[in-house]
């Protein structure tokens, strides 16, 4: 694969503590990262930084490996809430943002009409853009984010405002996109990033604190404990006294730490079994997205 | 350039759908009429409205057609004046407060184009309905009044231009620089403020931006300065640049602040 963002250091500060804190970070071509973290860890002003509307701090950004300050002509941004001048047309405005961005005029008109036809706003290309829906804008943002076919789209939270019929139409937009184009976007909702995400980049407080995939992220993270439940508490204290490994107890219920512990459950179960325990459940726990989302970018 | 075109293109397009093409005509017209119109009927309405007693007299002033376009001039001072402050203190200072510029400055225009996409379609759509309104007067003037010779009033016309463009251009500057409210604050001072400053005070300079519609008033009559009226022309054609440049930097420096 090759690279074709690198991001080295990349610092905003507004007098204060900085808003975005010396992040590094490289997006390989035709990958899809999601920049995740809360509100105000600094997902937008990355993105603005990127997109040309802020002026970095610190830091640098490599393009195709070619050092640059203003990537504007090969990126698509869409905001977190797209605005549009009320007075044109879908088309006309999709049609706008492509020859601003360097389409020609034949070209722009032609690209503009099938980009607004695959992000379903076929229907309404020639309806001013002042009548549309909160759904509609959202996909006419997507549309000039993509019309001019963009090497990097950067998405500012593109599904959080959206209602779950709207949210799955864009997700489903965004994994076709997902073939030809090369995808960073920020959210603060993992299950979204679970579906279409290659690279996860977590920002806490404006610092990167976490980069990687969704795999090593979840084996890091995920902390999968054992947990019995006894048929009674003599049982659990009989199971105390054989167990090799570290037990928790709460009332009837044994937690086993299984990293901790160096032990599967197919080890534990085969104790259990020679012994002859009653219990009434085994199973294995492991984090979920949202307890392993608070956990990176919540804790110190 | 080619951004430039399609700027140019969006600007005349949002100036014909919010109307502004239509009713700034319109009212510099009807000012244009109402002028000479009123001027010369003031003794019959007067006479039948004002309420005077029976066989008072009064000595109505008797004014010549140049005196109209002098007098609708001083109405296109304030209320024309305030109609481009209040038509267009938000050119850009609302576009980023509104957040429709983001989609623009993300694109590789360049700043220098989006300035003056503006200034070119807002100094057309003001000169134009200027003009329009003088001609609307002067019409009215060939028929109620005087005729007017047509070099005095194109003259005069020439040079009153040259401070609407300044106008146009430090209500444009200051949207760039500044938020709304700021921009029409401060427009008012510089374009209203500061032309009555210069007239109560004004008789020890002869060189003012200020002073190129009293030196356009002259064209009726003889400049008695020309020195002063060219070296007042020339600080005004510098001023504008000046303030274009510095207008199409902070329209670049207050990218970043706009909503996103």
């Amino acid at each position: 694969m090759t690279q074709l963002l690198q991001v080295n250091n990349l610092t905003k500060t507004y007098g204060g503590p900085s808003v975005v804190n010396s992040i590094s970070f490289e997006l390989e071509e035709r990958t899809s990262t999601a920049l995740i973290g809360p509100n105000g860890a600094g997902k937008t002003t990355t993105l603005s930084m990127l997109a040309g509307l802020v002026t970095p701090s610190n830091g640098t950004i490599l393009f195709q490996n070619q050092p640059k300050t203003d990537i504007r002509s090969s990126i698509g941004f869409l905001p977190q809430y797209p605005k549009f001048f009320p007075w044109l047309s879908a088309l006309e405005f999709t049609e706008m943002a492509a020859r601003l961005s360097g389409v020609e005029a034949r070209q722009a008109l032609e690209d503009a009409k099938k980009t607004l036809e695959f992000v379903g706003l076929g229907d309404a290309m020639k309806k001013r853009t002042g009548t549309f829906s909160g759904g509609m804008k959202q996909r006419l943002g997507l549309a000039q984010a993509i019309v001019h076919k963009p090497g990097l789209l950067l998405l500012d939270e593109p599904v959080s405002a959206l209602d779950p019929v709207g949210r799955r139409q864009v997700m489903n937009l965004l994994k076709e996109l997902q073939q030809e184009t090369t995808i960073l976007y920020s959210t603060h909702i993992l299950n979204d990033a679970e579906e279409m995400t290659d690279q996860l980049l977590f920002l806490r407080k404006g610092t990167l604190v976490e980069n990687g995939s969704l795999d090593s992220i979840r084996n890091k993270y995920e902390n999968p404990r054992i947990l019995i439940e006894f048929e009674t508490e003599e049982e659990l204290v009989r199971f105390e006294t054989v167990s090799p490994w570290m037990v928790t107890k709460v009332r009837k219920m044994a937690t086993i730490d299984a990293v901790k512990a160096g032990v599967g459950i197919s080890e534990v179960l085969a104790l259990l079994h020679s012994k002859k325990f009653s219990i009434r459940k085994l199973e294995m726990q492991t984090a979920s997205l949202e307890e392993i989302f608070m956990k990176v970018v919540m804790e110190g | 350039m080619n951004s430039f075109s399609v700027l140019l293109r969006k600007e005349l397009r949002e100036n014909v759908r919010n109307f502004k093409l239509y009713w700034i005509p319109i009212v510099f017209v009807i000012f244009g009429i109402l002028e000479p119109v009123t001027n010369h009927f003031l003794p019959e309405i007067m006479k039948s409205v004002g309420n005077l007693p029976d066989g008072a007299q009064f000595n109505w002033p008797q004014f010549q057609g140049e005196d109209i376009f002098v007098s609708l001039m001083s109405q296109y001072q304030t209320i024309g004046i305030l109609v481009i402050i209040l038509a267009f203190m938000g050119t850009i200072s609302s576009e980023r407060k509104n957040g429709t510029a983001t989609l623009l400055y993300v694109r590789p225009m360049s700043f220098g184009s989006y300035f003056l996409s503006k200034w070119i379609v807002i100094n057309g759509i003001i000169l134009g309905s200027v003009w329009l309104g003088f001609f609307a007067a002067w019409y009215y003037i060939q028929i109620l009044f005087n005729p007017v010779a047509a070099g005095d009033v194109f003259a005069f016309l020439a040079t009153y231009s040259v401070w609407i463009i300044f106008a146009v251009t430090v209500v444009l500057f200051f949207s760039a620089w500044l938020s709304t409210g700021a921009a029409a604050g401060l427009s008012i001072v510089v374009l209203l403020i500061l032309q009555i400053i210069d007239s109560v005070i004004g008789a020890f300079w002869t060189v003012s931006p200020w002073k190129v519609s009293t030196y356009a008033t002259m064209m009726f009559s003889s400049i008695s300065n020309q020195s002063g009226f060219w070296m007042s022309i020339g600080v005004t054609v510098v001023l504008i640049g000046a303030l274009m440049f510095l207008g199409i930097n902070s329209a670049k420096r207050n990218a970043a602040k706009t909503t996103v």
